[in-house]
């Protein structure tokens, strides 16, 4: 799926969606709902060792409601969060149905323990589609899709022109996947 | 859209530089397995970089790619010029910066500092490449003096590189505002009628993003973290945004308007802008532009501040400048010109610059504390 998804990718598709970049990070990043503020004090906040109260915060942030799971799973998630490597995605494979069935969730964990991953968002999926990359939507965690979906956003990182990259105290996966989400949003 | 070549193989005059370029970093102290798996790659976008000249008198004709379609030795000159400044800035900010790397606040701080550091490095490599590549025995001389010069020594080209940075303030408000030249000359530059010259600015430019990330965020960290007073920091930027301010050139330059006429660098907002280049006065329009950028990055680094620590600002672009038509003349922060005798203003600079007192404060009061924001790496 990776691969069908990278070598049918258009570069000449992406110009507008470069060339409005800042714009659409800061309509997506800066919105209210986003709660900017909040998003960097995650940066800083979450960091090793990690607890359940790190994990609560990211909940909060992303609107997730509380996690539904035994103790023992949410220590498995945080064993593996220790274990995984950028841009590493089939250790999700090793987890129980709960964790797996939510791969927002999973996504926003693995983005503030390490930054390089990309949270998933239905939105952000729909402006790689429009990019001409497709990555199927769902909602649960497949190494695969999410692999697919980190890998498309670390390619538009690669062929982006430096006009793109701001000085800006947010990680360059999530200034590309906020404004893929504002593109995605778009009629 | 930009399509990044990797040159794969080097002509022997680069192959001869690098072996230099290694006692450079034995020299220096860099360890160069502090580097990793880091690789110093040669890099050109030839798409952003345009196939017709831009701007100035050859406008519309190609871009010229190698030295012998320059039509004048001037010409080649002044390109050659602009490719050793802008690699000694490269080396230097290295040498400046390296010992610092024991006294790193946080592991973060650490690595993005290694991680500026190697980027440099390989700013300086592709300088030294053009030179050696594309300008015969004129540019090999050039790239050797890249690194002969030193900053611990004072011979680099430009004031600033030669200063030197004590600890981790200085450093931050380097990136912050020394690399944020580089990136307006960076800029310039990527418009070039030299089209090997504009097709590296790409690639650098995108790396030198991280460099001024890191200082303006350093900033905002130390100002959060609250912990070294606000009056002491205005000391700091007061001392580093006039000597980026006359970074830019003299006012009225000649050789700015030369450089403008040829082609080979143009303004910072040059395919931006719908208006005609003022040519007698094109270094004061950029240091406008830089001007401007201070000021708004400084309110929102100092809307970090603590309740009852005053605003952080930019102090006037007449204030301490060593270049320039201010230059030598005796004016405050705020701009006004100064009332008084030349000692009594020696006395006023005292009073609104770091001094050794200060420095010592700095350094063995409140960097002993936790003076800067936490930040985690979270790299593998």
């Amino acid at each position: 799926m990776q691969h069908v998804a990278l070598l049918a990718f258009d570069k000449e598709r992406c110009k507008p969606f470069f060339d409005r970049l800042t714009e659409l990070f800061y309509k997506h990043h800066h919105s209210e709902q986003q709660k900017p503020e909040e998003y960097e004090k995650l940066l800083y906040m979450v960091r090793r060792p990690y607890d359940n109260n790190m994990l609560d915060m990211i909940d909060e942030w992303m609107g997730s409601g509380p996690r539904e799971w035994r103790e023992e799973t949410t220590r498995e998630v945080k064993l593996a969060l220790y274990a995984i490597r950028y841009p590493d995605t089939l250790l999700l494979d090793s987890f129980t149905e709960k964790p797996r069935s939510d791969i927002k969730r999973l996504s926003s964990y693995l983005h503030f323990t390490h930054h390089t991953y990309a949270i998933w968002d239905e939105d952000t999926r729909k402006g790689l589609e429009k990019l001409g990359i497709i990555i199927p939507s769902t909602e649960s965690a497949d190494p695969f899709i999410y692999g697919a979906y980190v890998s498309a956003i670390e390619l538009l990182k690669d062929v982006a022109p430096f006009t793109c990259f701001l000085e800006h105290d947010v990680p360059r996966q999530r200034l590309f996947q906020s404004a893929l989400a504002a593109y995605g949003r778009e009629e | 859209m930009s399509d990044t070549e990797i040159v794969e193989g080097y002509t022997p005059n680069f192959e001869a530089w690098i072996k230099d370029f290694n006692e450079w970093q034995t020299r220096i102290g860099f360890d160069p397995s502090w580097l990793g798996d880091y690789r110093f790659d040669i890099k050109f976008d030839w798409d952003t970089a345009g196939s017709q000249i831009e701007f100035g008198d050859f406008k519309g004709m190609p871009k010229w790619e190698r030295r012998m379609q320059i039509p004048q030795q001037n010409i080649r000159d002044a390109i050659i010029s602009m490719v050793s400044v802008q690699g000694d800035t490269e080396f230097a900010s290295v040498e400046q910066q390296n010992h610092l790397l024991a006294t790193a606040p946080t592991e973060y701080d650490k690595k993005s500092a290694m991680r500026i550091m190697c980027e440099e490095q390989r700013h300086g490599w592709q300088m030294a490449y053009l030179l050696c590549t594309y300008f015969g025995e004129q540019g090999v001389r050039e790239a050797a003096k890249l690194l002969e010069r030193n900053a611990q020594d004072g011979t680099r080209i430009l004031g600033s590189f030669n200063a030197p940075i004590d600890h981790w303030l200085d450093f931050f408000c380097f990136t912050h505002f020394i690399d944020r030249d580089g990136k307006y000359q960076l800029k310039m530059l990527s418009t070039s009628s030299f089209k090997p010259l504009a097709a590296s600015m790409g690639p650098m430019l995108k790396e030198e993003s991280f460099h001024l990330g890191t200082g303006a965020n350093g900033l905002r960290r130390i100002v959060k973290q609250g912990v070294i007073p606000c009056e002491l920091l205005q000391k700091y930027l007061n001392k580093w945004i006039s000597t980026g301010l006359d970074l830019f050139g003299t006012d009225d330059s000649t050789s700015a308007q030369w450089a403008y006429v040829y082609g080979v660098k143009g303004r910072y907002d040059e395919r931006e802008s719908d208006v005609e280049a003022d040519r007698g006065h094109l270094n004061e329009a950029s240091r406008d532009l830089y001007f401007q950028e201070l000021r708004e990055e400084m309110r929102r680094i100092s809307s970090a501040r603590k309740e009852g620590e005053p605003e952080l600002f930019i102090p006037s672009d007449k204030f301490n400048r060593g270049i320039g038509n201010y230059a030598g003349k005796n004016y405050t922060i705020r701009g006004e010109k100064f009332e008084g005798t030349d000692q009594e203003y020696q006395d006023y600079l005292v009073s609104v610059l770091p001094t050794e007192e200060d420095e010592d404060k700095l350094m063995n009061e409140y960097m002993k504390q936790d003076w800067i924001q936490y930040r985690e790496w979270k790299g593998n």
